[in-house]
């Protein structure tokens, strides 16, 4: 027995900040709550009193026009049917005082508030006291133009999730199925043609016996080996054929006793489950978002860091399932109890590099231009990430041999290359800046 | 005779299909062969080994009367028996070029945007390392012209538009206390972004409304 069955544990240090995102965002959500009661409510409250809305376009430019308007302005703050930042927008042209009023809203609203309009400072309470941007650039026409866009989206049925859910599944099931269901068919096909090719071969030696037999003028020897019948102890006794099995099994032994001797102390393909099913596949690969987002030590630091909880909500604040899914995924649950309880999350670290060896990811992605993937192998398809490379010293040192040092517009490197070029027609690598001195990396 | 080379054959065996378990893969973390020296005495960052038997056998080679193993590293000092310490209350950090933390609160947007003034010099370098730091941090939700057109932007809502007609006379001090506080819905990056990162991601945006 030797202790080295460790599992060495990720802490992280929450940062200050996090109490005072998880109070922002509480509030946020209970704000959001609340308003989307309020705003559905004022909709039946508030039938066409007005009648507004008479003058809204519905001709399909003015409208087109409006939607361009409303995605380049309006969509980061609104929405049709839902409340965002602020108010859904379906029905304003009958809720609010007039036409005018949304435009004068629309271009100040802030000079609105301040003249003491009634409908105007509620709004401003009702949202906490958020101000509206100004867009004094929009036209009347272009406003109108908007509202009538808004008009025809809030007419519409709400038919466009259900679609788009199916088509996921579908593409999904077909991605996972088709390919192993192809395999399996194969495999089977295979093993039912050699079962009959076999059954031929032994039809055939049959026929061809019975018909050798007939012949009158074949001579004893002949008619010997024809008859003669396979004698399976014999074969199995035969020196042949025990110096094939020994030579086979003495070589998979060897050769099994090699690779396992060499695995040892090397830990590539250690995969370990994580605390949190945290998915790189979905994170760096299907939302492409910069590993460097999340891992803000990687060009400043030895370590490239674990994000804390407090980089996990800047999109888990509002996005708390798996697209298509409502409610709370149990696994984004896990960050908000960690925030709320100021607990740590305990990842299991992968990449263990022995303590006497040293390595700086700085120096590596920053000053060397090296890619995450180079090292960490396509982590943005993994779904659980797993050690790609050997990192033992062997593979160290055949990258510093191999690799060419940028010094492309770097002063500091001038006059090594002219020394370098004079003794060597090789371009400079990462051996000949002291890559394999003991002392950069044992110390 | 005949017995003795089973024997022989059978120990090989044996020998290999112990060595099988010696790779790593999956939860299997792997053999390894006498790790004293893989395991840090001082506290790193990142790792902590809270298993106080841990490396009860190397301790035997180096007994020094502290009552658990010899890889046994967390700070029982600190919550949760962390190695990385938590600041005193009220220090700030100071980077290399001598930025203190930003003062300004996040209710004085406007403040921010008529006051502060970008630290940086109107070179190419800047507008360079803005793109660069862009795509880093704004990219998968701004989009890579600023139109909101992000991956992520499908799933959250309320991604601005950068290049649309509200934003498009923001100032830079503007640009720099939104990254550092957030707004609307987009969270504070102060965090993750340091202050000249953020001056010179706020010099690329403006390009990027320009164009």
């Amino acid at each position: 027995m030797t202790p080295n069955k460790l599992l060495t544990r990720v802490f992280l240090a929450f940062t200050l900040a996090s109490s005072l995102l998880l109070f922002h965002n509480s509030q946020a959500q209970e704000a959001a709550q609340q308003d989307t009661t309020v705003t559905e409510g004022s909709n039946d409250e508030q039938p066409a009193a007005q009648g507004a809305d008479s003058g809204l376009p519905t001709d399909a430019d003015r409208i087109s026009e409006g939607q361009s308007l409303f995605n380049a302005n309006c969509k980061t703050c609104h929405k049709v049917k839902e409340k965002l930042v602020g108010p859904a927008l379906q029905g304003v042209y009958d809720r609010a005082p007039s036409i005018d009023w949304i435009v004068d809203f629309v271009h100040n609203s802030s000079k609105v508030i301040a003249s003491g309009d009634d409908y105007a400072n509620n709004l401003y309470q009702e949202y906490n006291q958020t101000q509206m941007t100004a867009f004094p650039t929009l036209s009347k026409d272009q406003i109108i133009n908007i509202l009538g866009y808004i008009k025809q989206e809030a007419e519409k049925a709400p038919e466009v999730v259900a679609p788009t859910e199916g088509a996921g599944t579908a593409v999904q099931g077909a991605g996972d199925g088709v390919p192993t269901e192809y395999l399996n068919a194969i495999m089977i096909g295979l093993v039912i043609v050699l079962v009959l090719i076999l059954v031929v071969l032994i039809l055939i030696t049959t026929v061809l016996r019975k018909y050798l037999n007939q012949q009158k003028d074949l001579d004893e020897e002949d008619r010997e080996i024809v008859n003669a019948s396979f004698r399976l102890d014999a074969a199995l006794k035969s020196k042949p054929f025990l110096f094939l099995v020994v030579f086979i099994t003495t070589a998979i032994v060897f050769k099994v006793v090699i690779n396992n001797l060499y695995a040892v102390g090397v830990q590539q393909g250690y995969a370990p489950k994580q605390p949190i099913a945290f998915s790189h596949k979905l994170h760096a690969g299907e939302n492409d978002i910069d590993c460097n987002y999340c891992h803000t030590g990687v060009r400043i630091s030895k370590n490239a860091n674990i994000p804390s909880p407090n980089i996990c909500m800047n999109c888990h604040s509002m996005i708390k399932n798996v697209a298509g899914q409502s409610g709370v995924s149990p696994e984004i649950q896990k960050i908000y109890d960690a925030i709320e309880n100021d607990r740590p999350i305990e990842w299991v670290r992968i990449h263990n590099l022995p303590d006497l060896a040293y390595f700086n990811h700085s120096q590596h992605v920053e000053v060397g231009g090296i890619e995450c993937q180079t090292c960490h192998g396509e982590v943005q398809e993994m779904e659980v990430v797993r050690q790609h490379s050997l990192l033992t010293m062997g593979w160290c040192i055949d990258c510093h041999r191999k690799t060419d040092v940028n010094t492309k517009g770097n002063e500091y490197y001038d006059n090594l290359v002219e020394l370098h070029e004079e003794q060597s027609n090789e371009a400079l690598k990462v051996e000949d800046i002291g890559g394999l001195e003991c002392s950069k990396c044992h110390y | 005779m005949n017995i003795y080379k089973h024997i022989k054959f059978a120990s090989l065996f044996a020998v290999g299909a112990a060595l099988t378990a010696c790779g790593a893969g999956g939860e299997n973390q792997g053999l390894e062969y006498a790790p004293n020296m893989y395991h840090s005495v001082a506290y790193e960052p990142l790792k902590q080994i809270t298993d106080e038997s841990a490396g009860n056998m190397a301790e035997l080679l180096d007994s020094n009367g502290d009552n658990h193993g010899e890889y046994y590293n967390s700070n029982p000092l600190n919550p949760y028996r962390m190695t990385m310490r938590v600041p005193p209350a009220n220090v700030v950090p100071r980077s290399d070029k001598g930025y203190l933390p930003y003062r300004i609160p996040k209710d004085s947007l406007d403040l921010a945007a008529r006051t502060l003034k970008s630290p940086l010099p109107k070179t190419d370098d800047v507008l360079a390392g803005g793109k660069l730091l862009y795509d880093r941090y704004c990219d998968h939700c701004h989009g890579g012209s600023g139109q909101a057109d992000g991956p992520v932007a499908d799933k959250y809502p309320g991604v601005a538009n950068l290049t649309g007609a509200a934003y498009q006379n923001i100032s830079e001090g503007h640009i720099f206390h939104v990254i550092t506080w957030g707004k609307g819905l987009m969270q504070p990056h102060g965090s993750q972004v340091k202050p000249e990162d953020r001056w010179k991601i706020a010099r690329y945006v403006k390009k990027l409304q320009n164009q």
